[in-house]
């Protein structure tokens, strides 16, 4: 109870756009310092409306992609034509997790909901605390302080234009920020996944590679 | 320890060392880490020797009886899966790492490390030995590996962590399993 994480997952990204939202994660889980398990999807679908991106403990992260499995799995069988919201998942999330937080065996995990549902986009964020909220730019871990400016930076832009950012510019920006999460986190990757949610529904990309530009080396 | 499982077409090939220590002092030189806990279904042990021989003592009870249920040999998965819940549930009990490599069907090998995570990979390293190897690791293995290359790829591997791990020496214990049996 109230243990340290073993196997672990970095920042999580997510990024609201005119007509969806981005989420993105690299594929590593560290052991420590250790870059153990190369090619570990950290982003999960959950249903046509929502994907889940999670850092911090990948068993535990394991054990919710089996609730919400499971979860999905039951209201289909229901045959309703109901689906859960991505702001359904998320409060059940937050209930979830503040509740083991309140038994001191928490889920160590921070978690990024992100989907579309009824035409409006939704990205949430909810951590091992039960700590819950909701904006249009989020990151989890060293996410929070490296691609945050960057991305709320960005949106401030926009909103002086009174827009959202186009999915090519909300793309771009997401790979600007893994990239400088990979020059400065320590224990990131290069390789990532990102998630596409939209009216259409979700599209997975990746394994993809960051490249990297190490030219200012030469300055030294 | 240092304990490693590679896939190769038509099996798994399994090594271990046999270096069991008590601090600094070698209690067991001669241990067998690689423990069945089926016909085809091995696991490779590292960590806590008494948490993870109860482990596997649970499981391989876990699988007799399933299997018995079943009427046909238990899958892979199921057996990894296993290993799994255990060490996942009491995660804050145990120290343990296993790697439970099996080919009825199709060879796979899964890693389960500490903290109860679960993962397929076309071959394994664990115990405190594998943190020497990974460069090396990294640099030779190729996909594709005939059962032969397989046994060499291991051997090497091992026999490069049990020199520079003190918790890992002794022998090599290597087995192919395969549809035909384990050797």
């Amino acid at each position: 109870r109230a243990r340290s994480p073993m196997v672990t997952g970095t920042s999580v990204l997510g990024l609201r756009f005119s007509g969806g939202v981005l989420l993105a994660a690299d594929t590593v889980g560290s052991y420590g310092s250790l870059a153990r398990f190369r090619g570990i999807s950290r982003l999960l679908k959950v249903n046509d409306s929502t994907v889940l991106g999670a850092s911090g403990d990948l068993a535990d992260f394991q054990h919710l992609r089996q609730l919400l499995e499971q979860m999905v799995i039951d209201e289909e069988l229901l045959g309703d034509g109901h689906s859960y919201s991505p702001r359904a998942l998320h409060s059940w999330l937050t209930r979830v997790l503040y509740n083991r937080r309140s038994k001191i065996n928490p889920l160590w995990n921070t978690v990024l909901i992100a989907g579309v549902y009824g035409g409006e986009s939704f990205l949430g964020y909810v951590d091992m605390l039960g700590v819950a909220y909701e904006a249009p730019s989020l990151a989890t871990g060293f996410g929070a302080y490296l691609a945050q400016p960057l991305l709320r930076a960005e949106l401030e832009r926009d909103r002086d234009r009174d827009r959202l950012p186009t999915r090519e510019e909300a793309r771009e920006l997401l790979e600007r920020c893994l990239r400088v999460l990979y020059y400065r986190d320590a224990r990131s990757f290069n390789r990532y996944e990102v998630a596409t949610v939209t009216e259409k529904g979700v599209e997975l990309e990746g394994p993809l590679t960051l490249e990297a530009n190490w030219d200012i080396a030469h300055l030294v | 320890t240092t304990i490693m499982a590679v896939e190769f077409d038509g099996g798994v090939v399994i090594g271990a060392d046999s270096r069991t220590t008590t601090g600094a002092y070698i209690a067991n030189r001669v241990t067998d880490k690689l423990t069945p806990v089926h016909d085809r279904i091995f696991c490779c042990r590292s960590g806590s020797a008494a948490d993870t021989q109860a482990v596997a003592d649970a499981v391989a009870y876990q699988l007799a009886f399933h299997s018995v249920e079943l009427e046909e040999p238990p899958r892979v998965r199921t057996a990894a899966r296993l290993f799994q819940q255990s060490c996942y549930r009491y995660r804050e009990e145990l120290s343990a790492g296993i790697i439970p490599p099996q080919p009825p069907c199709a060879p796979q090998v899964y890693v389960v490390p500490m903290g109860g995570l679960l993962l397929r990979q076309p071959f394994a390293v664990g115990g405190s030995g594998s943190s020497y190897i990974y460069g090396f690791l990294d640099a030779t293995f190729q996909p594709g590996m005939s059962r032969s290359q397989c046994q060499e790829f291991v051997a090497r591997a091992l026999a490069l962590a049990m020199v520079r791990d003190g918790s890992s020496g002794g022998v090599i214990r290597l087995a192919a399993i395969t549809e035909e049996g384990v050797e």
